[in-house]
């Protein structure tokens, strides 16, 4: 099963590919702007999820 | 006076086209995934455009996400059913041929949704695209 950070990942990717072809036509515009999405959302999203690590957690689960 | 080809300059008149031809290729990029950019010649691209919505759908169905549908009470639902069908024959395939029900109680739940929306609005993208393709106002 994938863990979170790879469905992240793989998110990033699909829809990075997804811009980079629908608005780029140029190979090195697309490398660049790919690599711009890609890094955003996935530096972006271990920024975010850094930022919340010093958040409290809340109450733990109740046991079923 | 700004040269030609740079962003300011005036574009050349796009030559007219039929409306037949333009909801041809609006229709077959909502329906198929892609299949508008290959109908305005553009096979690699469309090929590639279907690849990328097909995993969408297919990673958001194994991870058993909500394929949404109208929910009376809650009208953003609606919105959602918009998007979700913005995947073309793939929704209806799901939903009636394969009869396919989310689970709310899964792991992957969230995730699923996330994947299934996202495949949706891609593919109204597409069709935009594909609109913008037709009518000569994009390459």
């Amino acid at each position: 099963m994938l863990s979170h950070f790879l469905l992240m990942v793989l998110y990033a990717l699909i829809v990075s590919l997804f811009f980079t072809l629908l608005w780029r036509r140029e190979r090195k515009e697309q490398i660049k702007l790919f690599l711009e999405i890609f890094v955003g959302m996935v530096g972006g999203g271990l920024l975010v999820a850094w930022l919340m690590y010093y958040f409290p957690s809340g109450p733990p689960a109740p046991i079923p | 006076m700004a040269e030609i080809g740079s962003p300011s300059a005036p574009r050349p008149a796009a030559p007219p086209v039929s409306p037949a031809s333009v909801a041809v290729a609006v229709l077959s990029a909502w329906l198929v995934p892609g299949l508008g950019h290959v109908y305005l010649k553009r096979p690699l691209r469309g090929l590639a455009f279907f690849a990328l919505v097909v995993v969408a759908v297919l990673v958001g169905s194994r991870l058993e996400g909500n394929l949404y549908q109208p929910v009376q009470g809650q009208p953003l639902t609606l919105l959602a059913t918009a998007a979700s069908m913005g995947m073309g024959f793939l929704y209806f395939l799901l939903r009636y041929a394969l009869h396919y029900q989310g689970n709310i109680a899964g792991a992957g739940y969230e995730y699923g949704t996330a994947f299934l929306l996202t495949g949706g609005l891609m593919n109204l993208l597409l069709v935009l695209d594909a609109w913008d393709i037709v009518r000569g106002k994009k390459e």
